[in-house]
């Protein structure tokens, strides 16, 4: 299969124009030196025009091309369709951010589109070594978009332990990488899973450590504990607009890229490697609610909810084929709630701000009905409330467990749901129930915060697909059961 | 004796575990970072070792992927580490704790 040299640029065809859009914004920015509205349309009329290009894939016959690197199938293009929303999304509410940083604005929209387009390669590449490139160019796009308002401490703090700690997971995904091919002389996925079932492993331990050394520099990447811990100071530490797109995107790609490895890389190990995501999963999940309800700042707060959420997407991934339909939905979902969340952290902390101590939320409903209105309705659907995508979410991800024979993983999880009640119910009492902190001022009223421009699109656009899929959840679970990897 | 693949990947592997553990023991950025170099440099051994014993090319071609990728992270790293030698004077990460709860 791998033989034929065979070029389709359809297959990189979202990446391509990724990049020029890239390219475009940055010669734009230094010939004709534009508003940002300029930057704007080129942006919007990029990720569109991707968005375009991924839907022909959609409908195109799986195949692989450039020498088995690239794959068209669904699976890989399903990923791209929620990393250019998640890009779209994440840009907008970063918008702020863009203008205020004058002439490094165009830089950030350059690095989005790159880490988007590195994500995407990452879940639509059908070789290891492909894999770990698509992941270093997302991550050191990340990298810099952390610390891009680098004057203040907390941004550059934030970008320098995200990247020791994202470099030494990068060093360790690319080890495993290594020692697959020295284990089975074999780089391509497919070709591994052929390998697997034609030849006995004659060095099984080399195999069983390559694939641990993959799952565990997958899992730095989507924050699952015991790997999680960069994750909390990276959220706190950079721009307040950009951190929903780094969070979601990177959760998306590296989620992809695990699933593909291991359910058409390594599906003669599944009985190893799904004990090895439950241990992963099962710590996640009581981690993140543990350490969540510590939090005294909303963004760590969010943190280590999102590594509990890593943990029920690990879950999902217990299932094998069978489970890829629940680990789509969650990550649809979770990552527009995530974006939505963060909308409105950056509307109250502004754009460029690092740090939400709690407290900016005592008596926000009084002040920004809003914005209240919004997290509130997010913190509810992260719970799993019925009625809400999170909930339908959770329950795809649980029933796949289940049906994977993880009972005891599935009580677990279940039952840190229910605490996990506590914690997001304490931001919806704080700003529902409690009056503001008194102003330093005497007679000075508390900020009222809003949602300006951008952002006021993007909460309605995150309120209305959270309320849409948990009410009618089948048209979107129907449009992921089709998207299988190769 | 001949010197097989097998002593090779022994190397590689003691030098990747000599750069993690200076990674999580070692508190100054600059050290840190070097240990993360010396681990990427331990996968290229281990590719070169398996793509000489299997008779494969595509071991020693990956080598140049890693050496790109290792040389992207430098770019980025040092940019990183210099900003917060600016605004602080000092590398080390026990001195970063403007972020914690």
């Amino acid at each position: 299969m791998s033989d034929i040299v065979n070029v389709s640029y359809l297959a990189v065809g979202p990446e391509i124009i990724l990049t020029l859009g890239a390219v475009a914004v940055l010669l734009v920015d230094v010939f004709r030196k534009p508003s940002p509205r300029v930057h704007a349309w080129i942006a919007g009329f990029t990720l569109a025009l991707a968005g375009v290009v991924a839907g022909f894939q959609w409908t195109a016959e799986p195949s692989v091309s450039f020498s088995g690197m690239i794959s068209i199938d669904r699976f890989g293009t399903l990923a791209t369709f929620i990393i250019l929303g998640v890009a779209a999304l994440g840009l907008a509410t970063a918008w702020g951010m863009v203008e205020r940083l004058g002439r490094r604005g165009a830089e950030s929209i350059v690095l989005v589109f790159m880490a988007a387009a590195g994500f995407q390669l990452m879940a639509t590449s059908q070789n290891l070594m492909m894999i770990f490139l698509g992941l270093e160019i997302a991550s050191l796009s990340l990298y810099v978009l952390a610390g891009i308002s680098r004057e203040r401490v907390q941004a550059d703090e934030a970008a320098l332990k995200y990247f020791l700690l994202g470099s030494f997971a990068s060093a360790v995904f690319v080890y495993g990488v290594a020692l697959t091919f020295a284990g089975t002389g074999h780089l391509s996925i497919l070709d591994l899973r052929q390998f697997f079932a034609t030849y006995v492993v004659l060095r099984p331990g080399v195999t069983l450590a390559a694939m641990a050394m993959l799952i565990i520099g997958l899992a730095f990447k989507v924050s699952a504990a015991p790997f999680h811990v960069w994750a909390p100071d990276a959220y706190q530490g950079s721009p307040a607009g950009i951190v929903g797109f780094m969070a979601a995107a990177a959760k998306v790609g590296a989620f992809a890229a695990l699933a593909r490895i291991l359910i058409a890389g390594f599906p003669f190990y599944q009985d190893v490697w799904s004990d090895g995501l439950a241990l992963l999963a099962a710590i996640s999940i009581t981690v993140g609610m543990i350490m969540a309800i510590a939090q005294t700042d909303l963004r760590r707060m969010l943190a280590y909810s999102s590594v509990a959420h890593a943990g029920f997407i690990l879950t999902a991934l217990l299932g094998g084929p069978g489970g890829l339909a629940a680990v789509w939905f969650y990550l649809a979902v979770y990552t527009v709630q995530l974006i939505g969340a963060f909308a409105v952290v950056s509307s109250v902390a502004g754009p460029m701000g690092a740090q939400s101590p709690l407290s900016d939320y005592t008596g926000l409903a009084d002040r920004s009905p809003f914005l209240a209105g919004a997290l509130a309705l997010f913190m509810v659907a992260m719970s799993g409330v019925p009625l809400t995508s999170g909930f339908v979410a959770k329950f795809a991800a649980f029933a796949s467990a289940w049906a994977a024979g993880y009972e005891w993983l599935v009580i677990l999880a279940v039952l840190a749901s229910v605490a996990g009640f506590f914690f997001y119910l304490r931001v919806i009492v704080l700003m529902y129930m409690q009056e503001p902190a008194v102003a330093e001022a005497p007679g000075a009223a508390p900020a009222r915060f809003q949602a300006v421009g951008a952002v006021r699109w993007v909460l309605l656009i995150a309120i209305a697909v959270t309320l849409l899929f948990g009410i009618v959840p089948g048209p979107l679970l129907d449009l992921v059961r089709n998207a299988l990897p190769l | 004796m001949t010197v097989t693949a097998g002593w090779y990947f022994t190397l590689a592997f003691v030098l990747f575990g000599i750069g993690s553990i200076g990674l999580l023991i070692r508190r100054n950025a600059l050290v840190m970072f070097m240990c993360i170099e010396l681990m990427l440099n331990a996968v290229n051994l281990t590719f070169i070792a398996a793509g000489r014993e299997l008779h494969d090319l595509t071991g020693q071609l990956s080598v140049f992927f890693v050496l790109v990728v290792a040389a992207a992270e430098v770019v980025v790293g040092l940019a990183i580490i210099v900003a917060v030698f600016r605004t602080r004077r000092t590398a080390s990460v026990d001195e970063l704790h403007e972020l914690k709860g």
